[in-house]
């Protein structure tokens, strides 16, 4: 078996990859940010639900998410009354927008109440409006404690984007899937190798753009209490 | 649709895999902590040439999917259980190995290198001061490390032990690919035996929710038992 063949087939499936990840990536931020205000603004029943919608999201293994999500879209799809919009890539967009959301929704709560009340006090106290408050000084300064946080949580959304083959997506695991079968399965052993190179190689390429934000952010906030950050891989 | 009569029936049939995942995630805890510390220790005491190695196995157990690290581990593991008995002149068959034991290793493997940093930061949060005190005092390391320290730390570690416990609960989850049966791997059965697929991973994603729940309050009482001088 030769690597260097491999490589170009496995490229192929990285496009779908690379869409599921930042379908998740935006939807799952959209989702992180109202989850993160409905539990800080406590609404009497919708943060209920808030809560729930994280401690599943939190809790539960991703591959189950995805199967969740593959199994329950159909039924919500047959409910509201479109039966053919659907696919193996659509659950897992879905799938992992709700888990990113859920996991992101706690980078940035903490972050976010991290931020020294005395800096809501005195926007406050000079008449900020709320968006201004937030824009220019409670947002930088959350930003800027939350980005090692949403660091993290991209890599584990790098890292779980290789489960979607579990549900039937064609991305770049399921394309090693494909090739070790044609080998006859002789080669598992290397193949996974590569693999594990190319989940390293985008790993790091998040990791370094995350860390291109971290050292520009101009958000220099000693006020404000560093959390402490350990990192657990999320499954 | 929805079936609400399979739902009890196969809640008893998935609660039924729940022992074995706990006893798995019971032992990748444990291993996986001491493994963690040593780890940790060699960090905290800058050993010259440990420490670089510890650095790269982070960098690499990090940067890797755990699912990946699953799958290289089956393939390579037996061959290099094999090879290693032979070396002590056991003659082994490391084919023989049960896929459990696998995937006990792959998983405690991973979450080591992250509980390493669990224990690094439990370690920081203590104060030397303290160390220095009981040194004055004519304590010997031993009985710093079991009086003062020790208590210390582990108090400190609680919320972030009882995280890896939930990490370590889900990673097994993965162990379905090499056919290790799970809560999950129980659900996926159960659902391929009757069809109703929505309904066996409902019973599984509650499940998960209260077991990570009861695990979350347990924490959280005995942290407040131990944690005496607040």
């Amino acid at each position: 078996m030769d690597i260097p063949a491999m490589i170009p087939e496995l490229m192929s499936a990285l496009p779908l990859t690379l869409a599921i990840t930042f379908t998740a990536l935006i939807v799952g931020f959209c989702l992180a940010l109202i989850a993160a205000t409905l539990r800080i603004r406590r609404l009497p029943v919708i943060s209920i639900f808030a809560d729930l919608y994280v401690s599943y999201a939190r809790s539960v293994p991703v591959v189950l998410q995805l199967f969740v999500a593959f199994y329950g879209l159909p039924l919500l799809v047959a409910l509201l009354g479109a039966p053919d919009f659907f696919s193996p890539t659509v659950a897992a967009m879905v799938g992992l927008s709700l888990y990113h959301g859920g996991y992101l929704s706690e980078v940035i709560r903490p972050a976010y109440l991290a931020v020294d009340r005395g800096q809501h006090d005195a926007a406050d106290s000079l008449g900020y409006t709320f968006r201004q408050k937030m824009t220019r000084i409670v947002g930088p300064q959350a930003v800027h404690i939350a980005l090692p946080g949403y660091g993290n949580s991209l890599i584990y959304l790098t890292h779980n984007v290789a489960l979607v083959m579990y549900i039937g997506a064609a991305d770049v695991m399921a394309t090693a899937h494909l090739i070790m079968e044609r080998s006859y399965n002789q080669y598992q052993f290397e193949t996974y190798l590569v693999l594990a190179v190319i989940y390293s190689l985008m790993c790091l390429v998040a990791w370094l753009i995350v860390r291109l934000f971290e050292l520009r952010s101009p958000m220099y906030a000693p006020q404000a209490k560093q959390l402490k950050q350990v990192a657990m891989p999320s499954v | 649709m929805f079936d609400f009569e399979i739902l009890v029936q196969d809640a008893q049939e998935i609660l039924g895999a729940v022992p074995f995942t706990l006893l798995m995630a019971f032992m990748i805890f444990i291993f996986s902590a001491i493994l963690g510390s040593l780890f940790a220790l060699v960090e905290h005491q800058r050993v010259p040439v440990l420490r670089e190695f510890v650095f790269a196995y982070k960098v690499a157990f990090k940067g890797i999917p755990m699912v990946i690290v699953i799958f290289l581990s089956y393939y390579g593991l037996p061959p290099v259980i094999q090879f290693l008995a032979s070396l002590i002149g056991v003659k082994f068959n490391g084919h023989a190995t049960p896929n459990w034991v696998i995937l006990v290793i792959a998983v405690t493997a991973c979450i080591a290198a992250f509980q390493a940093e669990v224990v690094k930061g439990a370690l920081n949060s203590f104060d030397t001061g303290q160390a220095d005190a009981a040194r004055s005092l004519g304590y010997t390391s031993g009985q710093l490390f079991r009086r003062v320290l020790f208590p210390q730390v582990v108090i400190a570690a609680i919320p972030d032990l009882t995280n890896s416990i939930m990490v370590i609960m889900k990673a097994l989850s993965l162990g379905f690919a090499i056919e290790v049966v799970d809560i999950f791997a129980q659900s996926q059965l159960t659902a391929a035996l009757n069809f109703y697929y929505l309904e066996a991973f409902v019973i599984a994603v509650v499940i998960y929710m209260v077991i990570a729940y009861a695990v979350t309050q347990a924490a959280d009482r005995m942290e407040r038992a131990l944690r005496v001088w607040i």
